[in-house]
């Protein structure tokens, strides 16, 4: 393996769990179209590691390029539907965990009804990014995402509970 | 009652994710296939001007002023479309996913108003000088080909029109989809 492949075989590992899971809130928690789209940020990723400057953290990097590549993908596609996910659960486990899939599964369609920036800024939010990282992804300042994101969580708390 | 704080602590009680083991060796593989795919998509687009160069010279329409001008129209209007088509991926290819999301999104609506107005102002121009070509090609096919083959030209020259508008109109439906979504 030659130093590139092994520097990216490592950033791979280090950053590929949280790239599935941001995608997940993208795709309703479709697991396929998921595993497609963070396959699809990495090889971005590759094809632009020599374009990384430092400027921002490597970890910034591959969530922007991971927000607009979700972004961009899933504008091609058509709506992702939610019912077969349910109803595989509904088959395949037991009650509470069926429970408790149910609610992440109304947490995902909330969070799909958003406008698409702010779907961006509340499930980077929900992957526990600070604020300011979260304006450097979004391209907004610090005042705005602090402003937007106190509405989202209403929208989305209101969202949940009906 | 439900906090966004119980939301968060939901989407943290997720699975833990599984890193693919065969994870770089397929991202390696596709990034080959891409390559490879895009040096094929070259080959094609050389081979189609070639064949159609190679054509013109054989059935010697370069003697016969309005068939080279009528044949030319046709081919140059190909080209023009393949080109456009194949620039317009390119650009595609090379928009810049690392920029922060609000100028990506930017950068986005231009590239599909661009492509709206290649689908709007070229296309109809293009398929216009097409079957203008085409047009002025009928009465030499009519005296030159028999009757049973000059009316299958006809029509499925019609037809391919036909699906070849039907094609390119859910083309332009989609992309506008894609534009009023990226202004949402």
């Amino acid at each position: 393996m030659s130093t590139l492949e092994s520097n990216f075989d490592q950033i791979y590992k280090d950053n590929y769990p949280k790239v599935f899971r941001l995608c997940q809130g993208y795709t309703n928690g479709n697991e396929i179209l998921s595993k497609d789209l963070a396959q699809e940020v990495f090889i971005k990723v590759w094809q632009n590691l020599n374009s990384f400057r430092n400027d921002s953290s490597l970890s910034t990097w591959i969530y922007r390029i991971t927000v607009n590549t979700c972004l961009i993908e899933l504008r091609k596609k058509k709506s992702v539907s939610i019912k077969g996910h349910l109803q595989h659960l509904e088959e395949d486990y037991e009650e509470c965990s069926v429970e408790k899939e149910l609610q992440l599964n109304q947490l995902y369609r909330c969070i799909n009804s958003l406008k698409s920036e702010n779907k961006s800024i509340i499930l980077l939010e929900l992957e526990g990014l600070p604020q300011k990282e979260i304006a450097d992804i979004i391209g907004l300042s610090h005042e705005v995402i602090r402003v937007r994101l106190h509405r989202i969580k209403n929208e989305l708390t209101k969202c949940v509970k009906q | 009652m439900t906090e966004f704080k119980d939301l968060k602590s939901k989407w943290e009680q997720q699975p833990e994710v599984e890193v693919p083991s065969n994870g770089l060796e397929d991202i390696i593989k596709k990034i080959t296939f891409l390559k490879y795919k895009q040096r094929i998509g070259n080959v094609v687009l050389l081979t189609t001007v070639s064949i159609l160069i190679g054509f013109f010279f054989y059935i010697n329409a370069y003697s016969n002023g309005l068939v080279t001008f009528a044949l030319s129209v046709m081919i140059g209007s190909l080209l023009i479309r393949v080109i456009l088509e194949y620039v317009s991926i390119k650009e595609l290819n090379q928009l810049d996913v690392t920029t922060n999301t609000s100028t990506f999104s930017a950068i986005m609506a231009r590239y599909y108003k661009r492509r709206i107005n290649i689908h709007y102002i070229f296309t109809p121009i293009i398929m216009l000088l097409y079957i203008t070509g085409f047009v002025i090609l009928l009465p030499f096919f009519k005296s030159s080909l028999s009757e049973g083959f000059y009316t299958y030209i006809l029509v499925s020259s019609i037809c391919i029109l036909v699906i070849m508008v039907f094609f390119i109109g859910r083309q332009i439906q989609k992309e506008l989809h894609i534009l009023k979504q990226i202004k949402h």
